[in-house]
């Protein structure tokens, strides 16, 4: 098979077929469609209670073509683990794929998900990160960035928002040195395709970490599905880099850092968030953006978080970011 | 055949072998850690060809067992206690998903006030999950009712999981005579692995989606009646392990000196050798006294036990566990099982937390028994071996 | 006993308006509940609603099968599903469409109003939200409650969430449906099938939950039979594309959350329109603004 390089190379055949039951815009569908498209007929595909779940798998039907389990939230790691065994067993070279929400990859699912890391199960285990217990009705998760609204962090009189930051998955899943880990978004194509064809030709634990923007839990337009996504990785708020074999490899950088508020504008879940906030915020951003990119070019966004620069993230030897 | 002195937990984990099983997934726990260790140690020593899964918690071990079993293999396990109450989300996925998953559970009771020694209220709590579960009085039943518990398991009429249920050390810990039966003999007796429900990308299937309330009970019914039809291939099974191996076992219960009995107790698990000996002592003073064994909680012998209570006056019947405020789940479910049979039935509650049974406290049930078989009136529900006076 | 049927879309505000009516009722000193369909219906997916009120407090606690009246607040849902069934004969309609009763086939006839509750919306609320609107043509239509009640009732469910501000314009947009709305009697032509659904007994479902791809009963199931729903009934509003313009990107093909753009061999792109929701990313996506959203769920 030739490498694919662009969209155009990409394989026409939908195995996750039209007549799912995502919102209109919904950005994990985009995500799913597109992931399965390159992964092919041979896929095994687990999906733990999500979004997806529910919008793609409702007796006695299914928008997969391929074979598909589900059973609970919390096991992607062991039961793509135990597939995996059997079909080896059995002689089946299948992709044993586990299609978790960052709620089931983050939280809940964590124990099974670093179990599988650490024993390297041959498994591709995909997050898609829509930031929050979307099907539940929008709840915060360890993924839900500061200051955003959710039903659990509502607006307040006295507490607005979310209070803590985005849990750094990737650093998480770095630390178990995995064969592939990649961040991906679905606004630079190229790039998910690549890392998407990299994680299934790669052999061991692989981990592909998608933001996957949500209408009702961002409150955002359905059409501005894609800029949102893109305008996360302009704004630092989603970074795409790859770790293969212990390396860490940025596979895009924006030149110039927009302003956070570029980001938040397009989302109704950050509308309340007055200007401490958005500077506590965009002071993190500044701090993650010269982790992964370097301190070598200024960013004028940056100019009032100077010490930032010094500052240097626990895991950033172990990430290769130097 | 080879004579072994070996401990439930060896020969559990000899019967796992024996019926090559293919994927392990474990995680330790005692008095369970025999098992796993001893499947560890023939994988590694390459006699038994498995993929033994260190799994990171038991909810992990019973999600692989499900993810292998619906890949298309032979998978058995072993748990205990805390973790099979951490596997109760996953063990309702088993029966309905209808996978033959085979795991042992070596009974120890269940926290707060938990220690690590024999009680029944783990695996009593997951009676109603869909699993059929054996209750076994010795070593060499230990072993026989794993081979058994494959055969039953995969069964097409069936296809459900099956718990076999040891007492923690009384059984896990105890080594005893177990005859091993050579691998032709159980090959003959436990044909190879055909899944029926596969994952396989050359046929593909969707498994276990959400079921919405147009599917859920018919699907619920279809599980009732799958239960309920495994009671007759239990008795063919035993048939078949007898024949191949010259044990029997009697199926779904068992009896002991209970044609001319006047009352019975009715055990499970190690009480009932306790009781056999207690039945002798009492028959050889005059008393006619006998002995249900109760071999499966799940499915429930409603039939055979009307039956063999049909010329009894009085029944006890053994728990060691407690549903509050009611006596044990056992006493309960015979209880209603014996509503249209006029024979009294009492409630027996010992051996909680491990705590020892004796003699005496068997004779205690027995005396108790045979005053309601008189027509004495007696309390419905006796703990035995309780320190002070009962309310 | 007075039975309410809502349908409407998820996101329109269904279970909102149910409440709200039930509220109506109690402030009058009735007994009244509220409740939703409970399916795990998406954004723009069909969903139902049901309310009920007595005089004496209601015990049943089941769906609404034979409504009283029925409430439609998305007028596109006639085409997709029978929503009438079981209204009873001489039952009451209310219809969020810009059309007179006289031109609404609902499939029984019945007295109905019909009132142009999106655009009520759209000029108190500012958006498409229809369900407060349409509870002004729901009084003007029926006895049932009150408009002081009503607007009561929407001030309390409304306020409490959204603040006093949208409490007022919610109550406003009641009163300007009550005004606007047109009675008359509709008509009852359409046919109303129920959808093909595969019912199995219990000894006919495959066992352990598990299907490969077959057809039964007329009806596709197992992996990649979800394809049967046509999800672009969803739609309101539907992309246009200009192929002159069109640079062959494929961004479109590959940013469509419902795979409804197909490739073509000479890589320009055509749309499935059965499945199109109309989120509009594929002309946001456009680098050459070759694909436009046009108002409407039609072709």
């Amino acid at each position: 098979m030739s490498e694919m390089r662009t969209i155009k190379d990409m394989p026409v055949n939908d195995m996750f077929v039209s007549g799912h039951g995502a919102c209109a815009g919904c950005g994990m569908a985009v995500a799913v469609k597109n992931i399965m498209r390159i992964l092919g007929a041979d896929t095994t595909v687990y999906v733990p209670a999500s979004c997806l779940v529910v919008i793609s798998a409702m007796y006695p039907t299914s928008n997969f073509r391929t074979p598909y389990l589900f059973t609970a939230f919390e096991n992607t790691g062991a039961v793509t683990t135990g597939i995996r065994a059997a079909q080896r067993r059995r002689g089946l070279s299948s992709t044993v794929v586990g299609l978790a929400g960052d709620g089931g990859t983050f939280d809940i699912g964590l124990q099974a998900l670093s179990g599988a890391a650490e024993r390297n199960e041959d498994i591709l285990y995909v997050c898609l990160d829509n930031e929050g217990y979307m099907n539940t009705g929008i709840q915060r998760s360890g993924a839900t960035p500061f200051g955003a609204w959710t039903t659990t962090t509502p607006v307040g009189t006295k507490v607005e928002g979310k209070r803590e930051f985005k849990k750094d998955i990737m650093a998480i899943i770095a630390a178990h040195d995995p064969p592939y880990a990649a961040s991906l978004s679905i606004a630079h194509f190229n790039d998910f395709i690549k890392k998407v064809e990299k994680a299934k030709a790669k052999k061991g634990f692989r981990f592909l970490h998608v933001m996957t923007p949500c209408v009702p839990g961002w409150r955002s337009d359905p059409s501005m599905t894609v800029e949102i996504a893109r305008m996360a990785v302009e704004t630092g708020m989603w970074t795409l880099y790859e770790i293969e074999d212990g390396e860490a490899r940025t596979t895009y950088k924006p030149q110039t850092m927009l302003p956070v508020t570029d980001y938040l504008k397009l989302q109704g879940r950050f509308r309340h968030m007055e200007n401490g906030d958005v500077a506590k915020l965009q002071e993190w951003l500044c701090a993650k953006w010269y982790l992964h990119y370097g301190n070598d070019m200024e960013q004028p966004v940056c100019a009032t978080f100077e010490k930032m620069k010094r500052v240097r993230h626990p895991h950033e030897e172990q990430l290769h970011f130097i | 055949m080879k004579v072994m002195v070996i401990s439930a937990d060896h020969a559990v984990a000899y019967a796992a072998k024996l019926a090559r099983t293919e994927v392990v997934p474990s995680f330790p726990i005692t008095p369970q850690t025999l098992i796993v260790e001893q499947l560890a140690e023939f994988i590694n020593d390459g006699e038994l060809d498995a993929d033994f899964i260190p799994a990171d918690s038991e909810h992990s071990v019973m999600s692989m067992a499900v993810g292998a079993s619906a890949g298309g293999v032979r998978v058995f396990t072993a748990t205990s206690s805390q973790g099979l109450a951490l596997m109760h989300e996953m063990l309702y996925a088993v029966p309905q998903s209808r996978l033959p998953i085979v795991m042992a559970n070596v009974n120890r009771s269940l926290g707060a006030a938990s220690g690590i020694w024999v009680e029944y209220n783990d695996s009593m709590a997951e009676r109603d999950s869909g699993w059929l579960q054996v209750y076994v009085e010795d070593n060499q039943e230990a072993l026989d009712a794993t081979l058994m518990a494959f055969r039953l398991a995969e069964d097409r009429r069936v296809l459900l999981p099956v718990m076999v249920c040891l007492d923690g050390f009384i059984l896990s810990h105890t080594v005893e005579r177990v005859d091993l039966p050579e691998q032709e003999e159980v090959d003959r007796f436990l044909p190879k692995f055909v899944p029926y429900n596969m994952l396989d990308p050359s046929d593909p299937k969707l498994m276990n989606p959400i079921v919405p309330p147009e599917y859920a009970m018919e699907m619920r019914y279809q599980l009732d009646r799958a239960v309920e039809h495994s009671r007759e291939v239990i008795a063919e099974v035993d048939e078949l392990f007898a024949r191949e191996f010259g044990r029997s076992y009697g199926g779904l219960i068992d009896t002991y000196r209970l044609e001319d009995a006047e009352y019975a107790m009715l055990t499970l698990g190690t009480a009932t050798g306790l009781a056999r000996q207690v039945v002798d002592e009492l028959r050889s003073e005059g008393k006619k006294a006998g002995l249900i064994k109760l071999r499966f909680m799940r499915p429930f012998p409603f039939k055979e036990l009307c039956a063999a209570c049909r010329d009894l006056k009085a029944l006890g019947v053994f728990d060691r566990s407690a549903s509050f405020n009611g006596g044990g789940p056992v006493y309960t479910e015979v209880a209603a099982a014996l509503c249209n049979v006029p024979t009294t039935v009492t409630g027996h509650v010992a051996g909680i937390g491990g705590r020892d049974i004796t003699p005496e406290h068997m004779r205690e049930m027995y005396d108790i028994v045979e005053k309601a078989s008189r027509g004495e009136k007696v309390r419905p529900v006796t703990w035995h071996g309780l320190r002070g006076d009962m309310e | 006993m007075y039975e309410v049927r809502f349908h409407g879309r998820g996101g329109q505000g269904a279970v909102m308006a149910a409440q709200a009516l039930a509220e109506a009722a109690v402030i009058e000193g009735r007994h009244a509940q509220a409740f939703p369909y409970f399916g795990a219906e998406r954004r723009g997916a069909p969903v139902m609603a049901f309310a009920r009120i007595d005089d004496r407090k209601i015990s049943i606690k089941s769906q609404v099968y034979e409504p009283d009246l029925l409430v439609v607040l998305d007028e596109s849902l006639l085409d997709i599903e029978p929503v009438a069934r079981g209204l009873k004969k001489d039952g009451k309609a209310v219809i969020n469409t810009r059309k007179l009763p006289t031109e609404i086939d609902l499939g029984v006839e019945v007295e109905c109003a019909t009132v142009p509750a999106t655009s009520i919306a759209m000029e108190f609320l500012k958006a498409p939200i229809v369900n407060t609107a349409i509870l002004g043509a729901v009084v003007r239509m029926c006895d049932l409650v009150s408009m002081e009640s009503m607007q009561q009732a929407i001030a309390n469910r409304f306020g409490e969430k959204f603040g006093e501000t949208a409490a007022k314009a919610n109550a406003a947009a009641a009163a300007a449906a009550h005004a606007q709305a047109a009675i008359g009697r509709c008509k009852g032509r359409r046919p109303l099938a129920q959808k093909k659904e595969w019912l199995p007994a219990w000894n006919e479902i495959p066992i352990g939950t598990t299907l490969d791809e077959r057809i039964v009963d007329g009806v596709t199931v197992g992996p990649g039979g979800a394809r049967q729903n046509l999800t672009g009934s969803w739609r309101v509003q539907t992309p246009r594309y200009d192929k002159e313009k069109c640079v062959r990107c494929q961004r479109c093909w590959f940013s469509c959350p419902e795979g409804c753009i197909k490739r073509e061999e000479d890589e320009y792109v055509r749309w499935d329109l059965n499945y199109c929701k109309g989120c509009g990313i594929c002309a946001q996506v456009c680098p050459v603004k070759a694909i436009d959203m046009i108002k409407g769920g039609s072709r």
